[in-house]
């Protein structure tokens, strides 16, 4: 028991220096993102600790040499293709793995051709839509080649996040509606919807993420306007200033919020299932 | 899906035997591309260092990896607190991909943190200059970034396994090694392997970590792809892109012949 211990506190002191190696370039990207400016680089030491940065994102500070990130227009268009992204990949895979519940032909070559489209590597599938999209004469967008490469992308997940989902789903409840009388479009909003909502959630969070952060296939199909990713790709040629760690730091302050917003709506939807539950035995008793 | 999928991996490969002159394309199939890759240093060598470091990554995650996953999914018996452990691998995730990328020049740099602190403690003399813009620069970026991929599959096997078939084993007499050479272990193989598929997919078709990390010094099969993209030879950059996907291919087929993952999940 004793030999166990010890393998324990090792174990467990190496998982603290692990969680550190992954945490060390953030907390580094912080530090750095209150370096001194406009003459401050991304570099220690730090000259003098300023907001300089942070102003520079917001459009507060005053002009200099440096050219602000252009990150408005990139900002929005990011937010809309991963919204539009979000819906239609989410809807697509609850309505493929809705199919899935029964058993059809040709399911598994469908399941593989499905799962294929989060395996295949943006580089080549940007590469080969691009190709594709050359010779028959259609224009790059990130509206319009980049979005259906994205819902390719995301799609994958939330079919697999759905069909986990549905897998555990008793389809005797639906039947037990059904029997009752209660017409379909109820009965999937009163019993299945609720049901199957955390994992939408899950399938929405999971799509719009992906989506936000999707880079190479948005390099070669997304045309002449940039997403946010490829506004930043585009700093990579340049030198770079601290302002791309000051915005580092807001957009993870973003995401985090993003993921609050989750958690908030994931335990209210738990507490609603338990309370709904508690309530139907308190009428049986 | 089969025309957003398929379709396009089907004109990469088409394309790849077209005519490429230096300022047009045309659909006259030849050969002239993939002999110009095997023929040339730059290009072949790109294929070979994509392999050595894709090699080295896969490695050095499953080096990192493993431990942690072990101690996540063995030693905390509290559901809550693994789920705690899992979350907060996964949350360097939630930052834009190439912004956790570059935060590794201020960390790797001549004047970075890491030569900051071994110069404070004495360790060194002279800041050590290869650790940014090689490409051993590269290999950390990716592992960092990559390093989850293995932790949650492993850490998930490993939850999983029973209890009661590990204290059967000590009250046979079994010391820990050999528990988890032979049940542990092999027990887990599948998240590993699922590990190992997601990291190879991933740094295989990776370019940017490469581009941000390494000064345009090294280059992988995709950096080749953006650049030949860059100056429109499409052709030759199709033709990478076959390479990849073949070299791809073939290591998933590899994988999954170590276990069977249907019947394991």
């Amino acid at each position: 028991m004793n030999n166990n211990s010890t393998i324990y506190a090792t174990l467990a002191v190496y998982l603290s220096l692990f969680l550190i190696f992954l945490y060390g370039p953030f907390v580094v990207m912080g530090i750095l993102s209150f370096q001194q400016g406009p003459e401050g680089g991304p570099q220690f030491p730090i000259i003098e600790w300023s907001t300089f940065w942070y102003k520079h994102i917001l459009g507060y500070a005053p002009p200099t040499r440096i050219a602000p990130l252009p990150i408005g227009d990139a900002l929005l268009r990011s937010i809309t293709l991963s919204i539009a992204t979000m819906i239609v990949s989410t809807v697509l895979g609850t309505l493929t793995a809705q199919a899935f519940r029964r058993n059809f032909k040709g399911a598994g070559i469908i399941f593989y051709l499905v799962v294929l489209g989060m395996m295949v590597p943006g580089v080549l599938l940007g590469l080969g839509t691009s190709l594709l999209a050359n010779q028959f004469g259609i224009d790059r967008n990130w509206w319009s080649t980049a979005f259906v490469l994205h819902v390719v992308y995301t799609f994958p997940f939330a079919f697999l996040v759905m069909l986990a989902i549905f897998n555990r789903f008793d389809p005797k409840i639906e039947e037990a509606a059904w029997a009752l009388g209660v017409d379909p479009l109820t009965t999937f909003r009163k019993i299945t919807f609720p049901v199957i909502f955390p994992g939408v959630l899950s399938a929405m969070l999971f799509a719009f993420t992906l989506s936000y952060d999707e880079f190479p296939r948005t390099l070669f199909t997304g045309g002449a306007d940039v997403t946010m990713p490829l506004a930043i790709y585009g700093t990579f040629a340049v030198e770079i200033h601290p302002n791309l760690f000051a915005f580092g730091v807001l957009t993870t302050l973003f995401s985090f919020s993003l993921l609050t917003v989750y958690g908030l709506l994931m335990a209210a939807s738990l507490r609603r299932s338990r309370s709904s539950i508690s309530g139907i035995q308190e009428d049986i008793e | 899906m089969a025309l957003f999928l398929v379709l396009p991996l089907a004109m990469m490969v088409y394309v790849s035997f077209w005519t490429q002159t230096t300022f047009a394309i045309s659909s006259d199939l030849t050969l002239k591309s993939w002999k110009t890759f095997f023929a040339s240093d730059t290009y072949f060598g790109a294929l070979t260092r994509t392999l050595k470091i894709w090699l080295i990554v896969l490695a050095v995650t499953f080096a990192l990896g493993y431990p942690a996953a072990l101690f996540i999914g063995r030693y905390v018996k509290d559901k809550t607190t693994q789920t705690i452990l899992l979350v907060a691998c996964v949350i360097p995730f939630w930052t834009s991909f190439l912004i956790r990328v570059l935060a590794w020049r201020p960390m790797l740099g001549k004047e970075g943190a890491i030569n900051i602190v071994l110069q404070k403690f004495g360790l060194i003399e002279q800041p050590i200059e290869v650790l940014l813009f090689t490409e051993l620069s590269v290999i950390v970026g990716m592992v960092q970034i990559y390093v989850v991929f293995m932790v949650g599959p492993i850490a998930f096997m490993l939850a999983r396994i029973d209890d009661s078939l590990i204290e059967a084993a000590r009250d046979l007499g079994a010391s820990s090694y050999t528990i988890f050479r032979r049940i542990i272990f092999p027990l887990s193989l599948p998240g590993v392997v699922v590990g190992a598929i997601f990291v190879s997919v991933m740094v295989l078709g990776e370019f940017a970590t490469a581009a941000a990390l390494s000064g345009r010094k090294v280059n992988l099969l995709g950096n080749i792809i953006v650049t030949q993209v860059g100056s429109l030879k499409w052709a030759f950059a199709a033709v990478v892109g076959v390479i990849l996907t073949l070299v791809m291919a073939l290591v998933i087929t590899a994988l999954l012949r170590l276990v069977n993952l249907r019947k394991e999940l």
